[in-house]
């Protein structure tokens, strides 16, 4: 790592000598400034990785760039499950491409690893830089060193079926607005019976309930680690009340069994789909949503609330770098600046009813055409991006520490939550 | 020199040149094993006595701390105790199951011809392909059992084989047993009609009872065909991941975490190929002794 | 005397259960990969649209299938190359080490190989065959080798010494008794080795996963996987069960076709046991 330090150095140095030897010949300065801040467009081709997860999207911006652009980015998309695995055997063995993304969850591991080459005075060179959304640059900063850019944004909402909100009796125009009022909800919803269900959640998966729950607790203002990720807080008062309130739902069968219990995250989305699931948290895209058992006019969206009241989100999705092993950094530079621009992200994300990385362009003209993404849009600055240098093994792993700490909150024994955070605090500090 | 000496040198000769041609013909294995099970295998020796994240690589000896941390960490000894369980119970059930097989489909004619087919069917599928399909088959969004059942009023609630450790590991069984019990089946019908009919016909002129034939005659001359298979069992069972990977990722409750899916987990959730290595180090040489003691235990006592 | 182990009646009634339990699996994944589902390639009525999403995906099932076409035949023939005259050299001559390189080569069975895949990567990138389908197809083939070795040394050892002898006297070079004499006897081991390759290189994800990193080089258990993950978190059964047929298809049909061969290639080595 400090080789790295040294190469970014030195980089540094021949960058500003160039520079100044530029100037002295006489090269405008507003050029130079220009093809600093955009890279280079000079058809190259560049190698890029992504995780299945986020296919479509990643697909559509990528072929928006190769389309416009000289520049020519291959894309391989990596089953998610096994995208930390790929990264990882070919950060050992020298294979990176030129560009990759990660979840942002993942960012603080492989920057502190020097997978990512820095861009810190890139960044700085964008006109609009102040204007990008902040979650993703910050969990992509290590030692003040900046290595990546919000590449698709992905936040958690609660959804609700308006359908099943009037047969249960409830007003479809008012969503909870706070954490009991959604228990409240959903365990109306869940007496109807008929294979309806008040709620759902992916009963053993790590990821799904960072995704879903940790909003709740800080709606409330109450942080789930502290600031440099080495210290739990996933056995506060707050997180228990969260625990409590599904354990409840569990026992009364507002939660849908057993398929809760087992799932371990590949499903978790499907079932809002269906038509059979009163409300609950999901990805804030309406992409797809729609189908013949949820009318796209009965798919309600609300923020995640607190239990005092409140609201907040997880601030998730990708970010990208380039890697160190890129021969073609300032090219791969074109299309991360390209990336965060009006237009991708107007016309190509906006478009595609995403939620975009510019908070300064939520209001645009494809966003103001359906109010949820108004709402979507608007949240993103109200959320939080968690981060830990061993979130991953400690949060995502099957095999963590986090996974048995909400199965014994929820279906087990909660007695033994306060062990199970010292294991959490444990693998936070390997 | 006398002819006696010639002949015996030009002896000597040719098994010269017989000892090079088979050196000779070797050469590609040589070649081929050296350099991609060797070599990578000296490398993971030296990882698992070095200091080796995945993602910085090598920072130096630090023998004997990936053995130690490794052997005290909270997932080997459930992950050894179960991997070696799963190994009993495949085990049994699939050369049971394969001998059961093989003894219904040892005639000749139409239907057995099919029934040897059929069951051999699933051997062509690969183990991944093999769990994708099952992972489908126990969902409860597709899986075809509970609907079934259901409509024959057998049950109210839909089952969950994925559920509880004991149903985990009982579905993954299933899957294995009907993936591989067609191999086991080949491999002991090959060994019982290498048994010569006059075998048997001695015996049933000496009297000898159905029961008595099969375990006097039967199971002794199969020695061999069962060793094979014996090996082959225990040691894919030792190794199981993919079966285990797609279908439990090791759950419910971290119940169903076999060693390799902890050297998986190792290596690439916590980035730490040193740990990594010394499991497979120790699990090899596991493996080693165990296939060492099989295989002498069921060496045919009379060729030994 | 064999076949009455049983009565007719009960003899019929469990093998029969038996075979529909072995076959309702694979008949299921079929008729699942065209029934209709939500929030797949087939929503309404039975139909092909699994098969489209797949076909669609991503470079394109023509691509995946070559790539998978490709790895598979060149691991077939490496295995068979190695393992012929492997097999023979074991079988037929005695040479020193003979017996140590033969155990070395049945060890590679025994070494869990997510561990051995870092440092074949590692070789392959200073062989230069990194991100191959030749670097892969090799990887494959030598994890083929213990049990095509082992398949082949217990067929060349089935063929009797006499037939390998009388040609000896008449001149022959061993070469010309291995090409003319042997291999035609042991053409259901070569038959043997060659399908078990086909079908663990066919079939393989974690080697094409760790060693190939470009989007036209994906084989098609890579691209089934994607496909299975695309959305996020939320899963197209449909797409997946289309792609285990997809995958299995070639498998069942070369399984099928070339039983009695292959039942013949275990045969030898139970001659001597």
């Amino acid at each position: 790592m400090n080789g790295f330090g040294t190469r970014g150095a030195v980089m540094l140095t021949a960058a500003v000598s160039l520079a100044l030897g530029l100037t002295v010949l006489g090269v405008p300065a507003g050029a130079l400034a220009q093809d600093a801040a955009m890279g280079v467009d000079d058809g190259t081709r560049i190698t890029m990785w992504s995780r299945a997860a986020t296919q479509a999207r990643a697909d559509a911006l990528v072929k928006a760039y190769n389309a416009t652009h000289k520049n020519q980015i291959d894309v391989t998309f990596v089953p998610t499950d096994d995208y930390q695995t790929k990264v990882g055997a070919a950060a050992a063995a020298g294979g990176l491409p030129d560009l990759f993304s990660a979840d942002v969850v993942f960012m603080p591991n492989w920057t502190s690893a020097g997978l990512f080459t820095d861009i810190t005075d890139r960044i700085e060179s964008l006109p609009f830089k102040d204007n990008i959304a902040q979650a993703a640059i910050d969990v992509s900063t290590w030692d003040g060193k900046k290595y990546g850019l919000p590449f698709i944004v992905d936040l958690s909402v609660w959804m609700y079926n308006k359908k099943l909100f009037r047969d249960a009796g409830l007003d479809p125009d008012k969503p909870p607005a706070t954490f009991g009022e959604f228990v409240a909800a959903a365990r109306a919803v869940g007496k109807l019976g008929g294979g309806v269900a008040g709620t759902f959640f992916g009963g053993n998966c790590g990821g799904c309930n960072v995704f879903t729950w940790w909003p709740i607790s800080w709606a409330d203002g109450q942080p789930v680690m502290n600031p440099e990720g080495t210290e739990s807080n996933l056995n506060s008062d707050t997180m228990k009340q969260i625990y409590a309130g599904f354990r409840e739902m569990v026992a009364d069968g507002t939660v849908l069994m057993p398929d809760s219990e087992t799932e371990a995250g590949p499903t978790w989305t499907g079932y809002f789909p269906r038509g059979v699931i009163g409300i609950m948290p999901m990805p804030a895209s309406l992409q797809g949503m729609a189908n013949a058992a949820l009318a796209d006019e009965d798919i309600g969206v609300t923020s995640i609330k607190g239990i005092k009241g409140g609201e907040s989100t997880f601030v998730g999705g990708d970010a990208i770098g380039i890697s160190r092993d890129s021969k073609v950094p300032d090219a791969a530079w074109n299309f991360m600046a390209w990336l965060v621009g009006d237009e991708a992200q107007v016309e190509v994300v906006a478009k595609g009813g995403n939620v975009v990385a510019r908070p300064d362009l939520a209001a645009n003209k494809y966003s103001s055409a359906d109010p949820r993404l108004v709402t979507f849009n608007t949240i993103a600055g109200k959320g939080q991006t968690p981060f830990a240098k061993n979130f991953g093994a400690t949060y995502n792993d099957p095999q963590g520490p986090w996974i048995p700490l909400f199965r014994d909150a929820v279906f087990g024994d909660p007695s033994r939550i306060d062990a199970h955070n010292d294991a959490i605090n444990e693998s936070l500090n390997p | 020199m006398s002819a006696p000496e010639r002949t015996a040198s030009w002896q000597l000769g040719w098994w010269r040149t017989r000892q090079l041609l088979g050196v000779a013909y070797a050469v590609p294995t040589i070649v081929f094993v050296a350099v991609f099970f060797v070599a990578p295998l000296a490398l993971v020796i030296r990882m698992s006595l070095n200091s080796w994240p995945l993602l910085t690589g090598d920072q130096g000896l630090n023998f004997p701390k990936n053995y130690v941390s490794i052997t005290t960490n909270r997932l080997f000894t459930p992950a050894v105790v179960f991997t070696i369980e799963y190994t009993l119970l495949v085990t049994v059930l699939l050369i049971g199951l394969g001998l059961v097989l093989a003894l219904l489909v040892q005639g000749s004619g139409k239907w057995v011809g099919m029934l040897r087919t059929v069951f051999l069917l699933p051997v062509a599928l690969g183990l991944a392909s093999a769990s994708l399909l099952f992972w489908g088959f126990y969902s409860p969004s597709i899986g075809p059992i509970s609907p079934i059942l259901e409509g024959l009023g057998l049950i109210d609630q839909p089952i969950s084989f994925l559920r509880t450790p004991l149903s985990a590991l009982l579905s993954t069984t299933f899957l294995i047993v009907w993936k591989y019990a067609g191999l086991y089946m080949l491999i002991l019908l090959v060994g019982l009609q290498a048994i010569p009919d006059e075998v048997y016909e001695a015996g049933a002129l000496d009297g000898a009872s159905r029961g008595q034939i099969f375990r006097h005659i039967t199971l002794p001359l199969l020695r061999p065909s069962l060793a094979l298979a014996l090996i082959l069992c225990v040691t894919g069972s030792l190794l199981a991941f993919d079966q285990f990977y797609i279908l439990t990722k090791g759950g419910p409750d971290n119940r169903t975490v076999t060693v390799v899916q902890l050297i998986y987990r190792e290596a690439f959730q916590r980035q730490n190929l040193g740990t990594a290595a010394a499991v497979s180090i120790i699990v090899l040489a596991a493996l080693l002794v165990v296939n060492a003691f099989q295989f002498r235990a069921l060496r045919d006592p009379e060729r030994a | 005397m064999r076949q009455t182990l049983l009565g007719r009646t009960p003899f019929y009634v469990l093998t029969g259960g038996l075979a529909i339990i072995f076959l309702f699996p694979l008949a299921w994944s079929l008729v699942a990969s065209v029934s209709p589902q939500p929030a797949t390639g087939q929503v309404i009525g039975y139909g092909l649209g699994n098969y489209a999403t797949l076909y669609n995906f991503g470079a394109g099932l023509e691509r995946f299938t070559f790539n998978s076409g490709f790895v598979a035949f060149l691991t077939v023939a490496v295995t068979l190359g190695v393992s012929t005259l492997g097999g023979y050299a074991f079988a037929k001559f005695r040479f020193p080490g003979r017996d140590a390189l033969f155990l070395l080569t049945l060890a590679i069975l025994m070494v869990p190989y997510a561990t051995l895949l870092i440092p074949l990567y590692v070789l392959l990138n200073y062989l230069g065959l990194q991100n191959s389908l030749t670097g892969l197809s090799l990887v494959l083939a030598m994890f083929q080798l213990p049990f095509a070795t082992y398949m082949m040394r217990i067929s060349f050892e089935a063929v009797p010494r006499e037939l390998e002898e009388s040609a000896l006297v008449d001149g022959c070079g061993t070469f010309a008794v291995l090409w003319r004499i042997l291999l035609p006897s042991v053409r259901p081991g070569l038959i043997t080795v060659s399908l078990f390759a086909f079908l663990a290189a066919w079939n393989e994800f974690f080697a094409p996963l760790i060693l190939l990193s470009d989007s036209a080089k994906q084989t098609l258990p890579l691209a089934v996987a994607n496909l299975r993950q695309q959305t996020m978190g939320a899963i197209d059964y449909g797409a997946t069960e289309a792609g285990v047929v997809v995958m299995a298809l070639p498998c069942l049909v070369l399984f099928v076709l070339l039983q009695r061969h292959y039942v013949r290639g275990f045969m030898s080595g139970a001659v001597k046991g």
